[in-house]
């Protein structure tokens, strides 16, 4: 039964009922409390006017901003376009070359493709562009198919050996597990090792000699220097993409591996495939 | 002796301030009016006035020629380019230990006045004391002295006083303004700056700034005045930490002014003892604080001695002598009280004081200068010499080129094709004079190895020479590389050594360089 | 205020309250989930969008069943960080026939939403057999495993049956020729014109570098290499879908 009843020792009301003879206070709630409370709520209406809000048999309200959060992205990426611009129209309107070789603007595009390459790049070749086996290593001055800026560039255009694009270079080096006998495998593995002179001995070496001019000269050239046309590797360095050592070259000769590098210029645009090719040929490799 | 009741008015003045007599927290201000005090103490507080408002605002305008590269204010704080100039010492961000020690000094500094002379940082070269001060005058000046203000605050809103109001805070405002375009002189070329200002292509960050300093000034100068002093600031507090028995403080000398009376005449006629203190409230009434130094010493006074000056007027009227209210040390203080009270707690009475002709007892202590030579001031200003000749030695001493570098971390080392070990390092060269140099960077040390730097098209070399800019940093990629068969550690140190042959200026950095195992 | 007062008629009256919070949750449910069921205008209007392959499929089961969406999402969201990293920001018609979609809630690795093509299949098969030999950090699992365990071909026609009963469009020439689409997608020699021309834009060879089988790692893979390609944004009238 409620009845109203104020404590003596408080002064303040109780709410009215008693459970074994204890009272709970009726303190109001604080003013400050109550007051943010109603303005949160005239806010709220507020705000359901202001922004997509309501839902209707077959659409929603959309509000009298006007506010689309696809519409805000839409805005902010051109607007950082817009702040970019006057770099940005430098880079498309210059070769790569141009571009490196004027200063300030190869500081902006070393740092955007910098950007760029540790976002989409370093998943392959590795976060210092180091690279891995099967992965090139972009820092050094051994290039597959051309180092030179704009081979760079080409590169990371079109990939290599990418289905989806019909301008990748491919290079196809056969499978010669299936052409030519083990022994003429290990034989031209050790001949190809002594290029760079991981092996010595002069009667090892001899017979492969032949196995490689019969069946790799064709594409890796005479002297075994490669072919960036063709996207042949050069025997004679010191950087093995697959591993050093005539297992590894046996291994890459019997079943070749074929590494894929995806084609950029669909995902990226043409202006930051610029940058990352400047990016990529200052890492101290480029030629 | 003749004591002139007549002469002296009673004022009408509350200590609203005083811990005893103070509103309750929730109470409203009571607003005080101090009274014009003149006197030995007011003529020095306007002349450190003078001097410290001086400081404040013309500082930013003095020049001083650092050559064609760097700028010409004497004192600016240039935060854009990160770089600190104060006449002929420029410092660096790297060097910011120097407002460090500063700070160091400006603390023991602060003990070692508290403790000598009391709360002198308060009463006389405050910001707020000095800032509430020009308020006052502006006050004084539109609405002329303590009872004129008095009687217009009381009084009706006439066309008068709306506009000797309006006015008063119209100047409360341009004042505070000009405190806060003082200030962003400092960060910024102040001709150039007065000119965006007023132009109105300043950056937003100047006009906040003086909306920010112009609202605070106006605020705690001419609306909070002495609430700022008892409830905001922190100093009050520790300073009642840094005095001890032995530090000089305002004090009202109970001793010869009690047992007070309004009316001397009478009550020695009487027969009765009577102090010195007419209880004439001219105390009360200067104090800009709002208290009454005859409850004694407490949290409130900031000790700028007016209610000296303004008792020692009174004591000049009634032919008394000076310093009822003075400038004394506790431990004085309560030698004399046990001489007025005959030793015990009991009442002050004169006749313990004064000899048979009516001048003060020999018995009484009196302050000498030499107590303030005492073991407390010398630690203070021995610390306060110690740090501040380290930081002098500190910035004689310093180098004005340096190099840093940063070994490559990903990757390590490169193997080139023909076999050669390449690593790479950013070295940063600073030169902090403001003049263009050239300087010559060189590596010792890693045998057959050679260097070359990107965007230099020179063959690589040992040694190459780098024009850096004034006052600038100067970051470079460089790549060290050394024929396989040189190699003989996976981890070989070198040094890059940095030179000015101009100045005989040098730096060196211990480098590493790595290598795969393979390499050997 | 007199109705502010009568609050404790509810308070001491259990039923009441009970009966009044399921009358306020019926409101909120009519108002918040019923239209979900039948509002069209979430999805957008696109081109290029298929149900999955069979094989795709399979490596969609896989995908669910090896947990990958607790740490990988599949939603880019529309901000600009997102955008600039991942690419276009997900449409939700590209993930109208996912039964049950795969937005995920935590980045543990990155976003998989447009994954596919923008790495080869080498690096695929490499990264999911042990993900820190391409990436160091990584604190992946390995999932070496689906490179050796064959696909169980049981009938795998139902799949497509039973999401066709929840709404995928699923022809039945689809449906008949699941069994055979499934294998011949994986197989570089086989004719795939078939699978091409009822999946439009389906990637077609070998995918995990064995081409004798068809492994759960050439399922996973085709799936994770079509993620994100089908809609053809250059028709995509980008105006008509904010929201």
């Amino acid at each position: 039964m409620s009845s109203e009843h104020i404590d003596e020792v408080s002064g303040i009301s109780t709410t009215g009922h008693e459970w074994d003879g204890i009272r709970e206070l009726n303190n109001p709630l604080p003013r400050w409390w109550v007051t943010t409370f109603y303005i949160t709520i005239v806010w709220a209406i507020g705000y359901t006017i202001a922004y997509p809000a309501w839902p209707m048999l077959t659409s929603a309200t959309r509000g009298v901003l006007g506010y689309s959060s696809r519409n805000h992205v839409k805005n902010e990426l051109a607007a950082a376009e817009a702040a970019k611009a006057k770099y940005v129209a430098a880079v498309e309107s210059k070769t790569v070359s141009e571009i490196a070789a004027d200063d300030a603007l190869r500081e902006f595009a070393v740092a955007a493709g910098g950007a760029a390459f540790r976002v989409n790049c370093v998943q392959c070749h590795g976060s210092g562009a180091q690279g891995s086996k099967g992965f090139p290593n972009l820092n050094d001055d051994d290039w597959l198919w051309g180092g030179k800026a704009e081979q760079i560039q080409q590169t990371i255009t079109h990939g290599i050996r990418f289905a989806s694009d019909p301008d990748t270079r491919v290079s196809e080096m056969p499978a010669f597990g299936d052409i030519i006998t083990a022994d003429q495998i290990a034989q031209v593995s050790t001949y190809v090792a002594s290029l760079s002179g991981l092996v010595r001995d002069a009667r090892l070496i001899e017979p492969g000699a032949n196995v490689f001019a019969e069946n790799c000269a064709a594409c890796h050239g005479e002297n075994a220097k490669g072919n960036k046309e063709l996207g042949a590797p050069d025997l004679t360095d010191a950087i093995w993409l697959y591993g050093p050592g005539e297992t590894a070259i046996a291994a890459q000769v019997r079943a070749p591996k074929h590494g894929v590098m995806p084609a950029w210029i669909g995902r990226l645009g043409e202006t930051k495939v610029k940058e990352l090719a400047v990016y990529i040929h200052s890492l101290g490799g480029g030629e | 002796m003749h004591v002139l009741d007549k002469t002296v008015e009673r004022l009408e003045a509350e200590a609203v301030n005083s811990t005893k007599t103070r509103q309750p927290l929730y109470a409203p201000r009571k607003k005080i009016f101090p009274k014009r005090a003149s006197g030995s103490f007011r003529r020095f507080k306007w002349l450190v006035m003078a001097i410290t408002l001086g400081i404040y605002y013309l500082t930013p305008w003095l020049r001083w020629d650092r050559g064609p590269f760097a700028p010409d204010q004497a004192v600016l704080l240039d935060l854009a380019n990160r770089r600190f100039y104060f006449f002929f010492i420029e410092i660096w961000p790297q060097e910011f230990y120097y407002v460090a020690g500063l700070l160091m000094m400006a603390g023991i500094g602060l003990f070692l006045i508290t403790s000598t002379v009391g709360r002198a940082w308060c009463g006389y070269t405050c910001p707020q004391t000095v800032w509430v001060d020009l308020f006052l005058v502006v006050e004084r000046a539109m609405e002329g002295d303590r009872n004129a203000r008095m009687k217009l605050d009381a009084g009706p809103w006439t066309a008068r006083k709306l506009v000797l109001r309006a006015t008063r805070h119209a100047i409360w405002l341009v004042i505070a303004a000009a405190t806060g375009g003082a200030w962003i002189f400092y960060f910024a070329d102040a001709p150039t700056l007065l000119r965006e200002v007023f132009t109105g292509t300043a950056a937003p960050v100047a006009y906040i700034t003086i909306a920010v300093l112009t609202a605070t000034t106006y605020t705690f100068g001419g609306l909070m005045r002495e609430q700022v002093c008892t409830y905001m600031c922190p100093w009050p507090r520790i300073q009642a930490a840094m005095l001890d028995e032995n530090s000089l403080t305002v004090t009202y000398n109970d001793w010869r002014g009690e047992p007070r009376s309004r009316h001397a005449k009478r009550v020695q006629a009487a027969g009765q003892p009577v102090g010195d203190c007419v209880d004439c409230n001219a105390c009360v009434a200067v104090c800009p604080m709002g208290i009454d130094i005859r409850y004694g010493q407490q949290l409130e006074c900031i000790t700028c001695a007016l209610c000296i000056d303004a008792c020692d007027g009174v004591m000049d009227k009634l032919g008394k002598k000076r310093g009822l209210i003075s400038y004394a040390t506790l431990s004085d203080y309560n030698a004399n009280m046990a001489v007025a009270t005959g030793g015990g707690s009991g009442a002050v009475k004169p006749s313990l004081v004064l000899t048979a002709d009516g001048t003060f007892s020999d018995r009484l202590a009196h302050f000498h200068i030499r107590k303030i030579f005492r073991p407390r001031t010398f630690a203070y200003m021995g610390a306060w010499s110690a740090v501040g000749l380290a930081l002098l030695y500190s910035l004689l001493a310093r180098e004005r080129l340096e190099v840093n570098v940063l070994h490559d971390r990903n990757p390590q080392f490169v193997t080139l094709s023909d076999g050669s070990i390449r690593n790479g390092y950013t070295v940063k060269l600073l030169n902090m004079v403001p003049e263009p140099r050239t300087i010559v960077v060189t590596m010792q040390g890693l045998q057959g190895a050679e260097m070359s730097v990107v965007g230099i098209d020179l063959p690589a070399a040992r040694s190459f020479a780098i024009p850096v800019e004034p006052d600038r940093l100067k970051m470079l990629k460089v790549f060290v590389r050394q024929p396989a068969n040189q190699v003989d550690d996976t981890a070989q140190t070198f040094k890059f050594r940095v030179e000015d042959m101009a100045r005989f200026e040098s730096d060196e950095y211990t480098a590493t360089f790595n290598a795969p195992e393979t390499a050997r | 205020m007199g109705l502010m007062d009568k609050h404790a008629i509810i308070e001491k009256n259990a039923t009441l309250l009970l009966v009044g919070s399921l009358l306020v949750v019926t409101v909120g449910g009519i108002v918040e989930i019923a239209p979900l069921f039948y509002l069209d205008n979430t999805i957008e209007k696109v081109e290029g969008m298929r149900p999955y392959s069979p094989l795709e499929l399979a490596g969609r089961n896989i995908y669910v069943r090896e947990g990958c969406y607790l740490c990988h999402s599949q939603m880019i969201r529309p901000f600009r960080d997102e955008v600039e990293r991942y690419g276009h920001y997900s449409l939700a018609a590209e993930s109208m026939y996912d039964h049950p979609f795969q937005w995920g809630s935590k980045r543990t690795g990155p976003d998989l939403a447009r994954v596919g093509d923008r790495y080869s299949n080498g690096w695929h098969v490499q990264h999911l057999a042990e993900p820190r030999s391409v990436v160091p950090e990584s604190i992946m699992p390995s999932y070496a495993f689906l490179k050796d365990t064959p696909i169980e071909v049981k009938d795998f026609s139902t799949h497509l049956v039973a999401n066709g009963r929840v709404g995928v469009p699923y022809t039945d020439d689809m449906i008949a020729n699941a069994n055979a689409d499934l294998m011949i997608q994986a197989d570089p020699n086989a004719d795939t014109s078939g699978l091409e021309g009822r999946y439009p834009r389906a990637k077609v060879g070998d995918f995990d570098g064995n081409p004798q089988q068809v492994t759960e790692m050439d399922a996973l893979v085709a799936y994770l290499q079509m993620l994100g390609t089908l809609v053809d944004f250059k028709t995509y009238d980008e105006a008509a879908g904010y929201r």
